[in-house]
């Protein structure tokens, strides 16, 4: 139960932001993150000399900033393409952790299994007490990230919209663009970081792009697409559970290929983008051609 | 490369671990730039992640840990992971950016599954399987890098025998399309090149460090020309540069080889994007502010001349009042006009002297065939629009043009 709860948070959280990043063509900035925070592990952990989940998840969260604003950054100078970017910043990144784990923590088994790569089937475990209550901790820090994220779309849903799809024209009404993206690139990263600690990169990582992009098959309204794609997480979340539970696999995975399997249904069945409504269409414009030209009309 | 190794003056194992980035980084560069170019960079990222169910199947299926039956299931997933990826793209509204998140994120979670499934079957070689997606150059034999060479060879070959189909695909679609050229195959191809290149980079820097390796080499050599063919060549060369500065690095250091490899190839990154020339980040700051002194110059020298030409020989601070702009830059400009001998000073009093007179008229009739341009510009009927340079209107207009431009600017008609 608390483990569908989570998994419905991060996913919630995941498909407010998710879309944004579909439509501007920078999917990958989840993984890109969740490559990109190793060296802050490392550093908070050199610091601190501490594993606490705190430590950990503030250095990974600098990093995990540092990087989508590199990215950013690096992309604004005109020379490097945007996916370029992404994938010059977070290998760097990566690097430098690999390194640093090598050099100075090697010994201490700090390792992503163990830290970053959290795992989802233990969230109902760590608990924290609020007012007598006794919740589980990853629950309600990704209810604090729900309710931020939904927070920042709504705001500046406007801005948003208008940046994604016209920048030029955003200029001219005096929303400035690059702060846009990097208000929206920052939350991202914040999101990413937390949630990673609750369930796992790699789902973190899938339920930032594929509820959104399933979302983007199945319509052109970007409202629509964001409760679309918050929809679809919460299915793959409690499919992918049962699909776990049944046959004893990893959670975090059955969920993402639950999600997978959700796009490929889209991918085929999806009304208006659909394979098999292209092929209806196309089927029936041949045949309306055919009649046409056989018919003795003027 | 029994020979080679010999050649180096290097240790036994620090020449093959060379060797080997020096293969790796020739083939990622040649091979990378096409990625690079159709803005698919991050197709490394996802066949990177695809290798692990590959690893997992072929574990599960030969029950045995053998490197040379991973890499074939490494392969061949990630030969599936290309063929997903470009069938998303070509089937649906889904740009290449998202195909690539999908498959990368429902590849890995099946290798998650896949994992989690080896492990319940409590075969004690399992351990330390998803190691093998990290990479341990230090680790690799003399025959290794012999079938990196030869993988490397054929890919190099197949992009020499294939550039100009290549071309035309990565640069015109629509073209290569009416051209009657198979698209799809050539799209198919060049990834399946891909998966060569992130074999052959698995064993000696690991997938994820493998991205920036074909990355890298290709955004150094787009910084320097705008051609594919000069790129790729260029692209191979600061691969195999990389590759071996990093592996020597990392030999001395005593440190792992791939991660120096990346962040040797990321400082060559940055050099590039802020040196390179005319490109360059700081190459064009300096270009903007040299602009900027030439027009300070001649802005100066213009006013110095209507001074002179309306009374008698200013004094420096005379001239600073009269033209109303900030000190600090006259004062540059005063300098600069100085060294290059167009003013003569008399004590306190400025002059010009004649090739200082001669800069100063010149300025002025720019300044006024500027001012013509921009007023009379539109009835000058020339067809094609364009933006001349206001550093050389004669140059940017054509001399007919001009000349009826001067006329025009005369009060003349045309």
């Amino acid at each position: 139960m608390i483990i569908v709860l989570t998994a419905g948070l991060v996913a919630t959280a995941c498909a407010l932001l998710g879309p944004f990043l579909i439509v501007r063509r920078v999917a990958l900035m989840g993984d890109a993150v969740s490559h990109a925070v190793l060296p802050g592990i490392v550093v908070a952990f050199l610091i601190f000399q501490t594993r606490a989940p705190l430590v950990t998840v503030i250095g990974a969260a600098v990093f995990a900033i540092i990087c989508v604003l590199l990215i950013e950054a690096l992309r604004s100078t005109g020379l490097v393409a945007g996916d370029a970017a992404i994938g010059l910043v977070f290998p760097a990144l990566f690097a430098l952790g690999v390194l640093g784990i090598q050099r100075y923590a090697d010994d201490l088994h700090l390792d992503l299994d163990s830290t970053i790569y959290g795992e989802i089937a233990f969230a109902p475990f760590w608990t924290v007490e609020v007012g007598g209550l006794l919740l589980s901790r990853s629950v309600l820090t990704m209810a604090i990230v729900v309710v931020a994220n939904l927070a920042l779309v709504t705001l500046l849903w406007k801005e948003l919209k208008v940046t994604s799809f016209d920048p030029d024209f955003a200029r001219t009404v005096r929303i400035p663009p690059r702060w846009v993206a990097r208000i929206l690139l920052v939350a991202v990263a914040i999101t990413a970081v937390t949630a990673f600690e609750s369930v796992g990169a790699i789902l973190v990582v899938t339920l930032l792009i594929v509820p959104a992009a399933t979302a983007y098959l199945l319509t052109d309204r970007l409202w629509v697409m964001v409760a679309v794609s918050v929809a679809i997480g919460w299915v793959s979340a409690i499919a992918g559970h049962r699909a776990a539970v049944a046959l004893d696999a990893s959670i975090a995975g059955a969920m993402g290929l639950a999600a997978g399997a959700i796009f490929l249904v889209a991918l085929l069945g999806s009304p208006q983008h659909g394979l098999i409504a292209r092929a209806v269409r196309a089927r029936r414009r041949r045949s309306a051609l055919a009649a046409a030209f056989s018919s003795p009309t003027s | 490369m029994g020979p080679l190794i010999d050649l180096l003056p290097l240790s036994y194992t620090d020449s093959v671990v060379a060797l080997g980035a020096l293969v790796l980084g020739i083939a990622a560069g040649v091979l990378g730039t096409f990625a690079v170019l159709a803005r698919r960079s991050l197709v490394g990222d996802a066949l990177a992640h695809s290798a692990l169910p590959g690893v997992a199947l072929a574990f599960l299926i030969t029950g045995a840990k053998d490197p040379a039956s991973l890499l074939v299931g490494a392969g061949i997933a990630g030969l599936i992971g290309a063929v997903a990826i470009v069938g998303i793209e070509r089937t649906s509204r889904i740009r290449p950016d998202a195909a690539i998140g999908v498959v990368l994120s429902v590849f890995f979670s099946l290798g998650v599954v896949l994992l989690t499934y080896i492990a319940a079957q409590g075969n004690a070689q399992q351990a330390g399987l998803e190691r093998y997606l990290f990479g341990q150059a230090a680790g690799l034999l003399e025959r290794d890098v012999n079938v990196m060479a030869a993988l490397a060879g054929v890919a190099v070959l197949a992009v020499v025998v294939g550039l100009r189909p290549l071309r035309t695909a990565t640069f015109d679609r629509e073209f290569a399309a009416t051209a009657g050229l198979p698209l799809r195959q050539v799209e198919l191809a060049t990834s399946a090149l891909l998966v060569v290149a992130i074999m052959i980079g698995l064993r000696a820097v690991g997938a994820i460090l493998m991205v920036a390796m074909l990355i890298i080499p290709a955004v150094v050599a787009r910084q320097f020309t705008d051609r594919l063919a000069p790129m790729l060549v260029l692209a191979g060369a600061v691969g195999a540069a990389v590759g071996v500065t990093g592996a020597q690095l990392a030999a001395s250091a005593q440190v792992p080889t791939g991660p120096v490899i990346v962040l040797t190839g990321t400082a060559a990154v940055l050099v590039a994007v802020l040196l390179a020339p005319r490109r360059g980040v700081l190459w064009r700051a300096g270009a903007r502010r040299a602009e900027r002194r030439r027009q300070e110059a001649a802005a100066l020298l213009i006013d110095l001349e209507t001074m002179l030409h309306a009374g008698p020989p200013p004094t420096e601070s005379e001239l600073c009042l009269a033209c109303a702009r900030p000190v600090r830059p006259m004062r540059r400009a005063l300098a600069g006009l100085d060294r290059s001998g167009l003013i003569e000073r008399d004590g306190e009093r400025l002059r010009l002297s004649a090739q200082g007179a001669a800069a100063a008229h010149a300025a002025i009739e720019a300044r006024a065939m500027w001012s013509a341009w921009l007023e009379h510009g539109a009835s000058l009927g020339i067809t094609d629009a364009r933006e001349p340079d206001p550093r050389d209107l004669r140059g940017s207009l054509g001399d007919e043009a001009f000349g009826r431009l001067q006329r025009l600017a005369a009060g003349g008609r045309v």
